[in-house]
């Protein structure tokens, strides 16, 4: 008990400044992708010429493995377009990007689902089409994905486990380094590993709350 | 940024390492397909525990799937190289020791047997009771049920969401690397270190892994589309 508490519970300033750290990265990367998975979305179902390159963008982010990606939106992208000049900013990037990709299939699959027929009726009361998109298909849309996108955000802290690879101070990186300086892994990696579990366990908690609110407030199947 | 973009779509690099770099992709394939071995056996037990009768068996089925489906790929790969042994070796009173290889894959193997599991149970409570009861009119017993009747219709049921979590599994691969596994991000790093130009070499990577992942995962749907709609219409 008493290696428990030397190495986890006195460093636990040290482990809670990552995990800060690790929940800001995930929380920016998150809202990134949203609002990116919704213009891919949205560009690839309304606006025709640039449809190729919305289908491509989403079909990369999707089949590339995200640390093939952290790796080079790290150290690809700064010299290519001169930006993200930051790790910080790169790891938020790759993990918006990636979740950005997925996020716009969902979408898109919510948007198919709203029947035409709601369509219709927003236009027989003399509805414009950005109003029906406005006030009938994205209300809906969204509430029928918003399980899917909490799902997406448990998939985002799960692979920010990899931003430590790039030096940024997650909780994963504020680990690994106790490890290197007290040379005992066992505590420190298994309470870290139990956190992460806890934490992503939560979050899919919520997710599932969610699904089964909707479904029985709203009657909608999850998406 | 034009020179830049040049350099970063230049495949002569990539090039002039494609033995070692192949090797590697090779090697990635290779822990796909042991991973996926683990993962499929293991998710099928802790499948059967979660539609066992009995509540432990249940309950320690639950507890395998929310520990295994909930935990990042990158510490369970840690753990089990770093603290497995040290925790095994302790129990046993010896100093224990395995390469990197085999962390990978019961790690890999155990996080992804989580998915599976639910994938198969998923699969396993959609075969009508109806067809359960059949068997046992013509005196099955409850293993050749499984295997003659349930578990036939199940792979294929399975098979779309089966592919989903193998393309996932694939793309996991590429961090067994952090460990020192030669696989194509670590032979590309370690190309890196020497060249000193990640620009072409990590866009070449990146456009490897999409171009692989791509087309097998639409070969793989295409086939078991068709291998379903054969089987029945």
């Amino acid at each position: 008990m008493s290696n428990w508490e030397r190495l986890v519970w006195n460093q636990r300033e040290i482990l809670i400044k990552g995990l800060l750290v690790t929940i800001e990265v995930c929380l920016i990367a998150f809202a990134f992708a949203i609002v990116g998975g919704l213009i891919l979305c949205l560009v690839r179902m309304y606006v025709r010429p640039l449809r190729p390159l919305a289908i491509a963008l989403i079909e990369f982010f999707r089949a590339t493995p995200i640390f093939v990606q952290l790796m080079w939106v790290a150290y690809v992208w700064p010299e290519l377009f001169g930006w993200p000049n930051t790790f910080f900013t790169a790891g938020w990037l790759a993990l918006g990007l990636q979740s950005s990709g997925y996020l716009a299939e969902t979408f898109r699959a919510g948007i198919e689902a709203v029947p035409a027929g709601h369509r219709e009726a927003g236009y027989s009361v003399g509805m414009s089409p950005f109003q029906v998109f406005r006030r009938i298909v994205l209300p809906e849309t969204l509430l029928t994905v918003a399980p899917s996108i909490v799902n997406q955000f448990t998939v985002i802290v799960k692979s920010s486990t990899l931003i430590s690879v790039i030096t940024v101070p997650d909780l994963m990186l504020q680990a690994l380094k106790l490890v290197h300086v007290w040379f005992e892994p066992i505590e420190i990696l298994t309470a870290t590993a139990a956190a992460y579990i806890l934490f992503v366990f939560l979050v899919s908690a919520a997710g599932k709350a969610l699904a089964d609110f909707h479904r029985r407030r709203f009657g909608l199947a999850a998406a | 940024m034009s020179d830049a973009l040049l350099e970063a779509i230049n495949p002569a690099m990539f090039w002039e390492y494609r033995l070692v770099l192949m090797r590697g992709l090779a090697f990635n394939a290779y822990v796909f397909f042991s991973s996926a071995s683990v993962a499929l056996a293991v998710g099928l037990m802790a499948a059967l525990l979660r539609v066992n009768r009995a509540w432990p068996f249940r309950w320690i089925g639950t507890l395998h799937v929310e520990l295994f489906r909930n935990a990042p790929d990158y510490i369970m790969i840690v753990w089990v190289h770093f603290v497995l042994p040290l925790l095994l070796g302790k129990l046993l009173g010896q100093r224990i020791e395995w390469p990197p290889f085999v962390s990978a894959v019961v790690a890999l193997g155990f996080v992804y047997s989580g998915y599976f599991a639910e994938t198969f149970r998923a699969g396993i409570q959609s075969i009508p009771l109806g067809h359960l009861d059949a068997g046992r009119a013509c005196g099955m017993s409850e293993r050749q049920i499984l295997w003659r009747i349930v578990l036939p219709q199940v792979v294929r049921r399975m098979l779309p969401e089966a592919t989903n979590q193998f393309v996932s599994l694939f793309k996991a691969t590429t961090i067994v690397s952090l460990i020192a596994v030669p696989d194509l991000m670590y032979q590309v790093s370690m190309v890196i270190q020497t060249e000193m130009r990640p620009l072409p070499l990590y866009t070449s990577a990146a456009l490897t892994y999409f171009a692989v992942i791509y087309v097998v995962a639409g070969t793989l749907r295409l086939l078991s589309e068709r291998w379903r709609n054969k089987i029945y219409a």
